[in-house]
């Protein structure tokens, strides 16, 4: 068995692990309230802008523009959204498993990729994948203008011909406990076509001059919806980790506590044994 | 009743106007009001001044730019920022415009006088609108 002091070490140790790890929990709630915040304020516009585009593109063809054009698919891009750091539960290697594995159904050579957080890139670079663009570094002053600068690179790419189809992959916040990855396609865009009839509308200055303001104001707002669900999902999951880490070191101290009180529990019985066969010794 | 409804919606706030009588916006090509009844339409919104007409109050604001979609009498104002006539900190636009207006005089590249043209616009009209 263990010596005491051994024992003593080991609960020191976990101890100061736990106290660690609820640190982590706490700063990840006060992160993933923030983060909700931020993703309900973006909510009302987000889906007032897609309502919008939805009405007025039933009325515009797809040649008009070069964002809604639908090409025969030779190459793809993926936008794969992870985060910075580690210790957030299977958070990181989950979106990176979906993600290889929908690469691997189209081929690893004809892929594009945008890597949005550490881990994500650190993982492809190391496999030489195609990497053309990464945006690391961001997530602690998370704001808009980071979506443009992901939107700007990514319509670029896609209007410059180089890739025929568009794909995010992200984790969706669906609530505390959950979280959903979610794969879907940002360009070419779709919509429903269905369910507006209306023909007599006004549009000033023009259609085409309206719809090719409005589209990649939409797809900088999508990608910003999708920064913002993937740092709540993060931080959630995170959060959720440490949580279970500390009601495991907690466990883990009882029952080496338990062994701890039983190892003293012997030294205490021997050393009493000790003495009382000394005594009886001494007698004779 | 001859009213109709208004919402207003930013990437960072929402706000409703209900029984309004007449909006007037600052279309690209112009000034333009809007009653109830009005065609449907969309139509693209510069830097200016909202004047939003309920039954008994007037109220102003100050827009960058964005778009309205009318549909079916309901109006919606889908803008980048928003300000009301009377939240507008003053201090903070005069200090832009300041700002602007020195930078100007000091710079020669094309696309920096082109940003703060569009700044200097911004600051005088919400100034303009403060005092409304």
């Amino acid at each position: 068995m263990a010596s005491l002091k051994d024992i003593r070490d080991r609960i020191k140790s976990v101890k100061s692990i736990q106290k660690v790890t609820s640190a982590m929990k706490m700063v990840a709630a006060a992160k993933v309230r923030k983060a909700q915040e931020k993703m309900e304020q973006a909510r009302p516009y987000t889906y007032a802008l897609e309502e919008t585009i939805n009405h007025i593109l039933p009325d515009v063809s797809r040649g008009d523009l070069d964002l809604l054009n639908v090409r025969e698919i030779r190459r793809k891009a993926y936008v794969i959204v992870s985060a910075d750091r580690g210790l957030a539960g299977g958070f990181n290697s989950n979106i990176i498993k979906v993600a290889e594995k929908e690469i691997a159904e189209f081929g690893k050579e004809n892929v594009d990729l945008f890597c949005i957080g550490k881990k994500a890139r650190d993982h492809f670079k190391r496999r030489d994948y195609n990497i053309i663009e990464s945006h690391i570094d961001f997530w602690s002053e998370l704001n808009f203008d980071n979506a443009m600068m992901i939107g700007r690179s990514a319509i670029e790419h896609f209007t410059s011909g180089k890739v025929d189809e568009i794909h995010v992959i992200y984790n969706y916040f669906v609530n505390m406990a959950q979280q959903e990855i979610k794969s879907e396609v940002l360009l070419p865009l779709s919509y429903h076509d269905e369910g507006f009839e209306e023909k007599d509308r006004l549009y000033e200055p023009s259609k085409e001059v309206l719809v090719s303001s409005l589209v990649p104001r939409h797809l900088n707002i999508q990608i910003w919806k999708y920064l913002l669900e993937s740092y709540a999902s993060e931080q959630a999951a995170r959060m959720m980790a440490m949580e279970n880490a500390t009601t495991n070191a907690g466990d883990m101290i009882k029952s080496l506590t338990l062994e701890f009180n039983k190892a003293r529990q012997a030294a205490i019985t021997t050393e009493m044994l000790e003495i009382v066969s000394g005594a009886e010794a001494l007698k004779e | 009743m001859d009213s109709f409804v208004v919402e207003i919606v930013t990437p960072i706030r929402v706000v409703n106007q209900e029984n309004v009588k007449y909006l007037r916006c600052p279309g690209i090509d112009g000034s333009f009001g809007v009653m109830k009844n009005h065609r449907n339409g969309v139509i693209a919104l510069d830097v200016g001044e909202i004047k939003v007409e309920t039954k008994d109050d007037v109220e102003w604001y100050a827009t960058s730019g964005g778009f309205v979609e009318i549909l079916d009498n309901k109006v919606e104002l889908l803008l980048e920022s928003v300000e009301r006539s009377n939240e507008i900190d003053v201090k903070r636009a005069s200090g832009a415009l300041e700002r602007a207006s020195q930078r100007k005089k000091n710079t020669k590249e094309p696309i920096d006088n082109m940003r703060l043209e569009a700044s200097l616009l911004r600051a005088v009209n919400r100034l303009r609108v403060s005092k409304k």
